[in-house]
């Protein structure tokens, strides 16, 4: 049987494949934009950790997980995510502050979520995942664990507070 | 070409093996699907796990076993039984090797068994994800890989059978219900071979002990190679019905075969190369490789938007013919008595949400607005539990009275459960998606979680509500089935159903490259290569051990 | 038997409008979970 190489398509299906591509074009460029022009970036840091030692060795920095304070409104935080538990579970930094968090977990995977804000990562034993915020308003932001982690995830949270 | 009898039948043995599909999966549905309701009641704040024990023993073990029964065994099993019909229907033609395809089914079978296990012994409540370091018991692992060579082993049931149509056939074209049946296979094929080697080199080795640790970014990135295609191998059985079916039952045509037969092509083509779209927020992962997959799984929308266009035109169709006018009216004139067209149409009503749901969780750095929030059940309620699931149950609604010869139960109540689901999984996905922009994380028992704003108890009032009416048309649906084949009463000779097949209004032939597999096959497997070596090399040589824990 | 009858005319004006509707819905949507996303700040 020898057929035409070309399949044959309906003009108005036609039209609608066109709209369709044209469609998922412009929003392709609207999150190309936003990521790398704008900053509104993912967690993809290939940092390396070993789960077993990070919280007890004494170059590890999540050996004393905490605030840093960097420069005047500049801080960086480091989080410990376990069960069920986060550590710090409070952190306090004035209004304005430029945050960045990094979290990695000693156990099995976490979730970390800042409401209200765009902060969400996994947390995963082995690696780090930072991401960066700009506390512009004052308040109290929780941070919780939106990843199953046992039998007390739904108690796993912390929160930060945003001082005026 | 050959013009086949319109009306084929399966000899009683294939309807037997069909039906033994059936049970499986609506067993598993059964018991998959009372813990969904428990958990939208726990949301509202109605807990009744604790009158589930000592049976079961937590919110997560049950989360659990909704994951796995649900979306993982009732689709399965449903699937590979669905299929078998369409290809012995579309080559009009009886498996090349049933006992194969016996075979096949029966590890299935052993497969959800053995998973059970630890499952109701509350020693795998690790979710249907199973993401380690959590480690479960090894039988668990075995369990599920039995489960997936069964339905490997079914799908070279239907490759030989192929082609030996092919040999009998010289110089023509597959019909396409059978030719999608194959490629449906073929995609979840190549797509399995993730979740595969995750459980034979990390899983395995790990829960016996031969390894003491295993990196857990690798074992995420295997199991998401396979755990987004896995939700087209969901959806293409689907597309199949509301392609090439629907528009039967409704009296109508095919609107395009070449479109029909194009779009299967290209979701194997594009299926597997997007997983990381569901690892956006993890590290490890380099940020390029993220906005890569982020348009090949725009790629892959596109094949589904031309589904709509197509299924939808084949129902205006068959609308007119039916007499119904104007822009709208031929909405009216579609068969609203009929239940399995009710479901599959109201399936598609709600598919429409969800596919813009899934073009928004796939859009890159949108996702960290969602990630792990309460919207991804929300969302996959519409996919899986409803363009899926509803699709299947209004498929059922024709195919268990045709393997049965008996009658369809009360078709007014089978009309009465498509449209409870609907409108529970309206109300249920509408709360869950807004629950979810506002923070609400999933996998969680809201109920107890300490940190719910008071903001959010409306919502989670409309998760309960919804979750009960969906609790009433799930086993609803189950009575109307059981009733159906082991009370139904006996259909007369005129009375019997016919599988519905739909003609292509277009019946334009079918160029060869169209009617082949390799280039697809090997275009995809060079896309999967593409998209992922480069990053499972450097996951692979940057390993990290985790030991396992016990945490539940 | 003849499976070549001729082509009946058919013009799919309804699911011309059916497609409009979903398109203008998924950027109304889309475009509102973006909204949120911008609203949120910057993660840099
Ligand atoms: C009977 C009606 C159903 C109701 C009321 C229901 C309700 C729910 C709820 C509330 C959750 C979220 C739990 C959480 O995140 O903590 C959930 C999760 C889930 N449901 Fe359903 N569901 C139903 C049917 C189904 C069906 C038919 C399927 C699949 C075919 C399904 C598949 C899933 C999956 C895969 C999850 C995710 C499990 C996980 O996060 O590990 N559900 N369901
Ligand atoms: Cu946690």
């Amino acid at each position: 049987m020898t057929t035409k190489p070309i399949i044959e398509i309906d003009p108005y299906e036609k039209t609608w494949m066109r709209i369709s591509l044209g469609l998922l074009v412009v929003f392709i460029i609207m999150v190309g934009v936003a990521g790398y022009a704008l900053g509104f970036q993912l967690p993809a840091s290939e940092t390396r950790v070993n789960p077993q030692t990070v919280a007890t060795d004494p170059n590890s920095p999540w050996s004393n997980p905490g605030l840093r304070e960097l420069a005047p409104g500049k801080y960086e935080v480091y989080i410990l995510a376990q069960i069920w538990l986060f550590n710090p579970r409070e952190i306090t930094v004035p209004v304005g502050s430029t945050v960045t968090f990094y979290v990695t977990s000693k156990d099995v995977q976490h979730g970390f979520k800042i409401q209200d804000t765009n902060i969400n990562m996994q947390i995963i034993p082995g690696y780090v995942s930072t991401l960066t915020h700009v506390f512009d308003k004052p308040g109290e932001y929780p941070y919780i664990c939106t990843e199953y982690c046992g039998s007390g995830h739904a108690a796993m949270f912390g929160k930060i507070i945003v001082e005026p | 070409m050959t013009i086949a009898t319109a009306n084929y039948d399966l000899t009683p043995q294939e309807k037997k093996f069909v039906g033994w599909h059936l049970i499986l999966a609506i067993s598993a549905l059964s018991v998959g699907s009372l813990f969904g309701p428990l958990q939208a009641f726990e949301h509202a704040g109605w807990d009744l796990y604790p009158y589930l024990q000592p049976v079961f023993k937590s919110y997560y073990q049950g989360l659990t076993i909704h994951g796995v029964l649900n979306a993982l065994v009732w689709t399965t099993a449903f699937i590979t039984g669905f299929l078998t019909l369409t290809t012995i229907r579309g080559l009009q033609r009886s498996l090349r090797y049933p006992k194969l395809n016996y075979t096949g089914f029966w590890v299935m079978v052993v497969g959800v068994l053995v998973t059970a296990v630890p499952l109701l012994a509350n020693n795998a409540s690790v979710l249907y994800t199973f993401y380690p370091p959590m480690k479960a018991d090894w039988l668990f692992y075995v369990g599920l890989t039995l489960v997936v060579i069964g339905s490997w082993i079914e799908g070279y049931g239907f490759y030989f059978t192929m082609a030996a149509w092919r040999k009998e056939h010289p110089g023509e074209t597959y019909p396409f219900i059978a030719l999608a049946s194959s490629v449906t296979m073929a995609m979840w094929q190549i797509a399995t071979l993730g979740v595969a080697i995750e459980i034979l080199t990390l899983l395995l080795p790990w829960a016996w002990g031969m390894v003491g640790g295993i990196d857990i970014q690798l074992a995420r990135t295997y199991f998401w190679f396979t755990g987004h295609p896995l939700v087209y191998f969901w959806l293409l059985p689907a597309y199949l019905s509301w392609y090439a079916m629907l528009p039967k039952q409704a009296g109508g045509k095919l609107f395009s075969d070449s479109m029909a037969r194009l779009v299967f092509w290209l979701f194997l083509l594009t299926s597997v190369p997007v997983g990381f779209h569901h690892q956006y927020v993890d590290p490890g992962v380099p940020d390029s490789w993220k906005f890569i997959h982020s348009i090949l799984t725009y790629s892959v929308a596109f094949p589904s938007m031309l589904t709509a266009f197509t299924v939808i035109a084949g129902l205006e169709y068959a609308g007119r013919k039916r007499g119904g006018k104007g822009l709208f009216g031929w909405i009216k004139a579609l068969p609203w008595d009929d239940p399995s067209v009710v479901s599959q149409l109201l399936a598609g009503i709600l598919f429409f949400f969800g596919g813009i749901g899934g073009i928004t969780n796939a859009s890159y750095n949108v996702n960290l607005v969602i990630h792990n929030t309460a919207w991804v059940p929300g969302h996959f309620h519409l996919t899986v539990s409803s363009a899926a699931t509803l699709s299947f149950m209004g498929i059922t609604y024709w195919l268990v009275p045709y393997l049965t010869g008996r009658k369809l139960w009360k078709p007014k109540w089978a009309l009465i459960q498509a449209w409870m689901w609907f409108i529970g999984m309206l109300i249920f996905s509408n709360a869950m998606h807004v629950l979810g922009l506002l923070g609400a994380p999933r996998r969680t028992p809201l109920g107890e979680a300490p940190y719910v704003p008071a903001e959010w108890n409306g919502h989670l009032l409309r998760v309960g509500i919804g979750g009960a009416i969906l609790f009433v048309a799930v086993y609803l649906y189950i009575f109307i089935i059981a009733k159906t084949a082991f009370g139904g009463e006996k259909a007369s000779e005129s009375e019997q159903v016919t599988i519905p097949v739909a003609e292509p209004l277009h019946a334009s032939p079918i160029p060869a490259w169209m009617d082949t597999f390799k280039p697809w096959l090997i275009g995809a497997v060079l896309l999967v290569v593409i998209a992922y070596a480069p990053v499972l090399i450097d996951l692979i040589t940057h390993a990290v051990g985790s030991p396992g824990f016990r945490v539940w | 038997m003849p499976k070549k009858q001729p082509e009946e005319p058919f013009e799919p004006k309804g699911t011309i409008v059916v497609m409009a509707i979903f398109v203008v819905t998924l950027i109304v949507l889309w475009g509102s979970v973006y909204y949120i996303l911008i609203s949120r700040g910057v993660t840099l």
